[in-house]
């Protein structure tokens, strides 16, 4: 916008001359009026003539202000109504003071306008209220419901922890102590050697019961995680499949039980992928404790080309998804396999 | 000297003991308690359980490298329901013997663990053959050298762990001490280590291989 020396804009001085001038104007009729005898006050007639424009000038430079849309039609409509209602109360003071009229008569036409603009405000924006109400529900909604996954998941966790537990105090070592009694018995009945055979039986039987259990016991939950946290248990995994990963961590604490869990199986999964397909000749874990979330990279240098979507993959998505995070795998064939995974966690 | 938090398994054990004259002079259930039975009882071995009160981690396992640390001529046995070959490093670390570390079931060949723990009470090694199994597997590659291994020699080498002498490998594989010399041989060849034939150092020789080379 073009400026005047003063600094003002084009609009802004025009808007003050004529201020000026209704004032001069204003000044010169009531000079007028004393001029010619006085009698009865006819220039504050002209006085609100000349204030209509500039109440319309202010109420729409105020009204333009709100965002374009639904509210700022509605902001010009309240306007336009108050000037109309402040012509109307205005004309009624002059009517009462000048010409000594009783009744308000302005009275019904400020209802019919309060009421027109009541109607227009509600029909442009009622569908606005509803949706910040609706916005406002499905908020709380998914909040309450975020928290409830959260303690689901968390319970889960603590659950499995129980029958891991319960695994090891149970019946792993009812099955210990039952090998041990018959190793006792074993070495009482050593001249029988039929009833020795028996026992020893019996003794691999329970033997294979116990390695069974173990295995499920892992499954649930690896004892080196439980007891030392994800890096430590990382570390295993990777020894056990022998495919010399190289582990970078910068993890200094443990994590919610549920979260070092789903790290933990995305890790084997991934690794169990790079050492079954990729032949790869180098493999990469990297667990970054970072602010708010752990992220978990997984990569080999190997052949490629795994399927996103696979059963496996898919798996641990919904295991991570379950925790909010996220799970992203890319593989193009021929460049190797990287598996990023990251869980929110405080 | 024993430390178990289940009764069933402390009791069983206790009894399995002194039937075959081993004398039980404490039992405790938490590593604390250990540490203090075996300053005033001195034993000669302590088994232990890897997961003991309050944690149930590894408690245990932590008690008893403390007990070592502290008293470096006790035999320590630690038990355990599943195998780390982790734990298996750190309770050897810096030792160079009167340690051992078996599954509990292997308390139900009552022989060859009383055999166990008269060795780890005189100052020799013993793994579990699990171990041996996990770092092998482990290491299995088409470079490896271990690969070249055959089934037979790899259940000796797993027996070897065990710290047991030639005498009861071939008993428990039912061959003859003469055929489990010629494994042995044919296995510290294909590894390339110096042979010998003294049990508690071959497990340290075939242990370091498998450390090192991982």
């Amino acid at each position: 916008m073009p400026t005047l020396a003063a600094g003002l804009s084009v609009g802004e001085y025009i808007r003050s001359v004529m201020f000026r001038l209704a004032a001069l104007i204003a000044v010169l009729l009531s000079a007028i009026w004393a001029l010619d005898g006085q009698g009865y006050f006819w220039p504050a007639w002209a006085w609100l003539g000349l204030g209509v424009p500039l109440m319309l000038d202010r109420t729409a430079s105020w009204a333009w202000r709100h965002p374009p849309g639904a509210v700022r039609r509605v902001a010009c409509v309240w306007a336009l109504v108050s000037v109309a209602a402040v012509i109307l109360v205005l004309t009624w003071l002059l009517t009462w003071l000048l010409a000594g009229v009783q009744t308000f008569w302005p009275a019904w036409a400020l209802l019919g306008l309060g009421t027109a603009g009541s109607a227009y405000s509600l029909f442009a924006l009622h569908d606005r209220v509803l949706v910040a109400h609706g916005r406002r529900a499905l908020r709380a909604r998914v909040e309450a419901l975020t928290r409830a996954r959260r303690e689901a998941v968390d319970a889960q966790a603590a659950e499995l922890h129980r029958i891991e537990r319960d695994l090891h105090d149970g019946a792993q070592a009812r099955l210990v102590a039952l090998t041990m009694q018959l190793g006792r018995a074993e070495l009482r009945v050593e001249r029988e050697p039929d009833l020795r055979l028996l026992i020893h039986d019996a003794q691999r039987e329970a033997h294979r019961a116990i390695a069974e259990l173990r295995d499920l016991a892992r499954g649930i939950v690896p004892p080196l995680l439980a007891d030392r946290g994800l890096l430590a248990a990382v570390e295993s995994l990777a020894a056990r499949y022998g495919l010399g990963t190289s582990i970078r961590s910068d993890m200094r604490r443990r994590l919610a039980p549920a979260v070092e869990r789903a790290a933990y199986f995305v890790i084997a999964e991934a690794l169990t992928n790079t050492a079954k397909h990729a032949s790869a000749a180098h493999s990469w874990v990297q667990l970054s404790d970072e602010p708010g979330a752990l992220v978990v990279v997984v990569g080999d240098d190997g052949r490629g080309g795994a399927d996103p979507e696979g059963s496996g993959l898919a798996g641990l998505r919904a295991r991570v998804e379950a925790l909010d995070g996220s799970l992203r795998v890319l593989s193009p064939a021929g460049e190797g396999t990287v598996v990023e995974m990251g869980i929110p966690c405080v | 000297m024993i430390a178990e938090d289940l009764a069933l398994l402390r009791e069983g054990l206790v009894a399995l003991l002194r039937e075959n004259e081993v004398d039980v002079v404490a039992q405790v259930k938490d590593g604390p308690a250990l540490l203090q039975a075996i300053a005033g009882h001195r034993p000669d071995l302590a088994i232990v359980d890897v997961r003991l009160p309050p944690t149930f981690s590894d408690e245990g396992l932590r008690a008893a490298i403390e007990a070592r640390r502290r008293q470096p001529e006790l035999g320590v046995l630690v038990l355990s329901q599943y195998v780390e070959t982790a734990y298996a490093n750190e309770l050897i670390g810096e030792n160079t013997g009167g340690i051992g570390y078996l599954l509990k079931e292997r308390i139900g060949d009552v022989r060859a663990f009383l055999d166990a723990l008269q060795r780890v009470a005189a100052g020799g090694t013993v793994l579990d053959r699990q171990v041996v199994t996990e770092l092998l597997a482990a290491r299995d590659g088409p470079r490896d050298a271990l690969s070249s291994l055959t089934g037979r020699e790899r259940e000796v080498l797993e027996l070897m762990a065990e710290g047991r002498s030639n005498t009861a490998i071939a008993e428990s594989l039912f061959v003859t001490p003469g055929a489990v010399e010629k494994h042995i041989t044919s296995i510290f060849a294909k590894l390339d280590l110096a042979a010998c034939h003294d049990d508690h150092r071959r497990v340290l020789a075939v242990l370091l291989y498998l450390r090192v080379a991982h």
